[in-house]
């Protein structure tokens, strides 16, 4: 066993202090105690996330392949419960109040998905490297699991949550195809997937439906859905090479731009720093990535490989698809930035994922 | 193998995010910066005021007082009915009409929208105590053109309006934008590039609501300079009271510089209504005047000079040495000359120079025409200055026309025929001239012998332009011509049975020469143009009555201006 590694921690601690920074930026020019208040409560939770961290990185993660089971079924029950009595807030009804605390269970959903699955392509005893996954027929290689991860993604999806819903998509597809099941059904699974999709343009709620349009040109409804998009694209656009330098963002300080300190806080970011602010933060999160990536491919353990690749996948797919709709170049989904996005949840699901992570290195 | 990939497909995202960012943020960089300035920055213009104009003893013409507009910065149309509620209250105007304004002058988010103008001072600070319940409201001082005597002076003056395209194009190098108010017709034209204004102005942030955030910039504005006229408003005021209804021009200038102390062209209009009321029906109502009330009669229209002009060829023929002083001609009521005859309006037996401009007889100026011969009239009538420009500074004065026998070959394809000699030589046929071609003319013989350029700007912002506006040409004519003429002049006033007899009885001795225009429809102009005190002349003056009937009208007109400028001592 050895000591948690720092580069991991490091460059958590490192973004997650550029985070911290630009939510007090972002909500410098407000007045009143509930927003002076953001940034306070981000660091509590940042607090909490690194307890949670250091006990995950304690803990051996080859408990949670026997408490996969419980994990999913407390997932699932979560979503239910979302779905009946949840609180409904802009339109959704994604968040459990627990406390004084809104609770996001699909954030939740979105680690335990990668959990089972983990623990469902590795059957075997965590001493066995070796892993009959290609041996697995279509049935209980790719429908079985398939089934299990769409009925919490339904019921995410239904919240509505479509982008956390296509996140565990996501991370069903990386870790199929890491796991070695056969590409042909992964790749019919996608093809099917993208034939059927004039269908489910139908099963889009209007305001995704607008998202997409807008996303398309955003010039459609510039008030409206398109809103956000422009305003985002010139908050990044307007911080040139080397931006308009910390708490002297315009379009964030002065509320042109929505959710300037949670889904769009990259484009906070952006303004203020410039171009080479941001290449900074992108290198950090390629360097967070690949480092999740590193300690998968040398994990022995085959449920330690596959949980540290779903995890890392979890996270990169999450940044890669926040910063693309910040630029534009993906639709708008409620997908926050880990580490950076202000919410509880969010931080503490990714510090968990994060120390699970460190735990696994330390056990490899 | 597949993680491999794996590692592949996610530095190739990394990568296009890191290309998107290069895209956005240096390719593009220049449009989202300026993009994000127009967001959050708000340009309120401050401006200043615009010059006055005072007339030669310092009475305000022409001032500016502050005037207020209401505008609104909404973020779209709807969310701003609650403000438009409470400002109709305030305003007492109904809600429907404030909304259908909003509608007609949105553009955009926070781009302010005029819903109300020329607000009273005291709706301006009512609405503004409404701003702290409504933050989109703005009130907007700025100065407003004042017109202390009303249409006063107007077609001297001239009048404020947006600025139109032919202009825009003419002035844009001098820092012209549209929408620039700007000076029409008059001084406020001529020298709107004195009298305007600098536009001042406060760069401002503000957040998305539109709500003031912080003041980023402040350029104070420049008032425009002053500028004074040789107008007597005194004067002035007596020559435009004399006209009452009628229609018509008055000129009074000092002979001896130039300088104009009156100028009535009326009709006139109320030049505060472009101003106060732009785009309403009271402005279309200006323009479409069957009147033609925005033509400064004096500079601009053109009509027959008629018996004025007979000073012309009498001038002509003393100097050219067609005609004896004491030659004198017998008027038999009418004469004839080839088929055609020449009709006198009167019997006036036997008359000289003197006597002829003293009644006005025609038929001693038909004899003297045929003796000086069309071309040479027509060459001391540009003498005058007829038929061009006078070299005043008002804009958009006609010429007229003195007409010869090459220009009616060339425009008319006619012969000229001694018949046209005798029209031309009392003033009558292709013969057009402006009231204050008139006056310069007989301004030679108030000044004996010099021709002056009228102005009517005497000083910009107080410093003199009176010698750089002073061009007097010395004509060169004889002193016993100038004398016989004045004589003449004199005769027409003291003789009972003198045309300008009308002038005998006023407090300053006047000489003045009458004259009545026959037109093709209505009834005849009349003219009187003379100059006062005789000895000394310090003012000559033209009446002109556009259909008044004849030229002992004009006469009586001028008789009522010289007795009030004399109760009011200016004589």
């Amino acid at each position: 066993m050895r000591r948690i590694n720092f580069s991991l921690l490091g460059l958590t601690l490192a973004i997650t202090a550029i985070g911290i920074s630009c939510i007090y930026s972002s909500v410098y020019q407000n007045e009143g105690r509930l927003w002076q208040a953001i940034c306070e409560r981000q660091i509590l939770w940042v607090g909490m996330g690194l307890v949670l961290f250091f006990s995950f990185a304690a803990f051996n993660y080859r408990r949670l392949w026997d408490a996969t089971v419980i994990l999913y079924v407390l997932v699932l029950l979560l979503l239910l419960f979302v779905f009946v009595s949840g609180v409904v807030r802009l339109g959704a009804q994604r968040w459990l109040k627990i406390a004084w605390f809104n609770f996001q269970p699909s954030e939740v959903a979105k680690l335990a998905m990668a959990i089972f699955l983990a623990r469902y392509y590795s059957k075997k005893p965590s001493d066995s490297i070796a892993l009959a996954v290609n041996k697995l027929d279509a049935l209980h290689g790719f429908i079985l699991p398939l089934i299990f991860v769409a009925m919490p993604t339904g019921l995410v999806i239904e919240q509505p949550d479509l982008g956390s819903g296509l996140i565990i998509f996501f991370i069903f597809i990386a870790i199929t195809l890491i796991a070695g099941v056969r590409l042909r059904y992964v790749m019919i699974f996608l093809a099917a997937g993208f034939s059927m999709s004039p269908l489910l343009w139908h099963f889009l709620k209007d305001y995704q439906r607008d998202r997409l349009m807008v996303f398309l040109n955003p010039n459609i409804d510039p008030l409206g859905a398109g809103y956000t998009v422009i305003q985002a694209k010139i908050a990044i656009g307007s911080g040139w090479l080397f931006g308009k330098g910390w708490l002297g963002g315009t379009q964030s300080q002065l509320h042109f731009l929505p959710e300037s300190h949670t889904d769009f806080i990259f484009s906070t970011f952006a303004e203020e720093w410039g171009f080479l602010g941001s290449c900074v933060l992108l290198v950090l999160y390629y360097m967070l990535v690949r480092k999740g990536l590193s300690i998968g491919m040398r994990s022995h353990d085959y449920f330690g490989k596959l949980l540290a690749f779903g995890i890392s996948l979890m996270l990169g797919i999450q940044i890669c698809v926040n910063i693309a709709m910040n630029l534009g170049l993906a639709p708008v989904v409620g997908i926050p930035l880990p580490l950076m996005s202000y919410g509880g949840s969010s931080i503490i699901v990714t510090f968990s994922a994060l120390g699970i992570l460190a735990s696994i290195e330390r056990r490899t | 193998m597949r993680i491999k990939f794996i590692n592949i497909a996610l530095g190739l995202l990394f990568s296009l995010l890191g290309a998107g960012l290069f895209n956005l943020q240096v390719i593009q960089g220049a449009k989202f910066s300026a993009l994000s300035d127009k967001n959050c920055i708000r340009l309120i213009e401050q401006s200043g005021t615009r010059g006055k104009i005072i007339d030669r003893d310092g009475n305000i013409i022409v001032d500016s007082y502050l005037s207020y507009d209401l505008l609104l910065s909404a973020m779209d149309v709807k969310s701003a009915y609650s403000t438009l509620e409470a400002v109709s209250r305030v305003l007492g105007t109904p809600l429907e009409v404030l909304k259908k304004r909003l509608r007609r002058n949105f553009t955009g988010t926070s781009v302010p929208a005029i819903i109300a103008v020329n607000i009273g001072l005291n709706k301006a600070i009512a609405l503004e105590e409404l701003k702290a319940d409504y933050p989109s409201i703005i009130v907007y001082p700025h100065p407003l053109r004042h017109y202390p005597y009303g249409p006063l002076a107007c077609h001297t003056i001239g009048y404020l309006s947006e600025i139109d395209h032919w202009r825009l194009t003419k002035l844009e190098d001098y820092g012209y934008k549209t929408k620039d108010i700007v000076g029409y017709t008059g001084v406020e034209e001529k020298y709107d590039y004195y009298l305007r204004q600098e536009e001042g102005g406060l760069a401002m942030q503000v957040d998305h609501r539109g709500g003031f955030v912080r003041t980023l910039g402040f350029r104070p504005p420049q008032s425009g300079k002053d500028i004074q006229l040789t107008l007597d408003i005194k004067i002035q005021k007596a020559a435009e009271q004399a006209f009452s209804q009628r229609k018509g021009s008055c000129i009074i200038m000092d002979p001896d510089s130039g300088e104009i102390l009156a100028l009535v062209s009326t009709p006139g209009f109320d030049p505060s209504v472009f101003v106060e009321k732009p785009g309403s029906s009271l402005v279309s109502d200006i323009f479409t005047d069957p009147d033609h009330v925005l033509v400064d009669r004096s500079i601009n229209g053109t009509y027959p000079a008629a018996s004025v002009f007979k000073l012309v060829v009498a001038t002509a023929a003393l100097e050219e040495g067609k005609l004896d002083p004491s030659r004198a001609f017998t008027c038999t009521g009418s004469l004839h000359i080839g088929k055609r005859e020449f009709k006198c309006w009167s019997i006036h037996g036997s008359q000289d120079m003197r006597e002829a401009i003293a009644h006005s007889c025609d038929v001693f100026f038909y004899h003297t025409g045929l003796l000086v011969g069309p071309q040479q009239i027509h060459d001391y009538a540009l003498k005058f200055g007829f038929g061009r420009s006078t070299g005043s500074d008002l804009p958009y004065e006609s010429i007229g026309l003195v007409p010869d026998p090459l220009w009616k070959k060339l425009y008319r394809f006619k012969n000229w025929y001694d018949g046209d000699t005798a029209n031309f030589a009392i003033g009558q046929g292709e013969l057009l001239v402006t009231p204050i071609q008139i006056v310069r003319m007989m301004a030679v013989f108030a000044n004996e012998g010099s021709l002056v350029a009228p102005f009517v700007v005497k000083a910009v912002a107080g410093r003199d332009v009176y010698s750089a506006q002073k061009k007097i040409t010395k004509m060169r004519l004889k002193k016993s011509t100038i004398d016989l003429i004045r004589q003449g002049l004199r005769q027409a006033v003291t003789d009972p049975s003198g045309t300008a007899n009308a002038l005998a009885d006023i407090p300053v001795s006047a000489a003045g020469k009458t004259g009545t225009a026959q037109v093709s429809r209505g009834s005849p102009h009349g003219w009187f143009a003379g100059f006062f005190p005789f000895e000394k002349p310090r003012f000559v003056i033209c009446v002109f009555l556009e259909h008044g009937g004849s030229g002992g009208a004009a006469a009586h007109v001028a008789k009522q201006i010289i007795e009030e400028m004399s109760k009011e001592g200016s004589v």
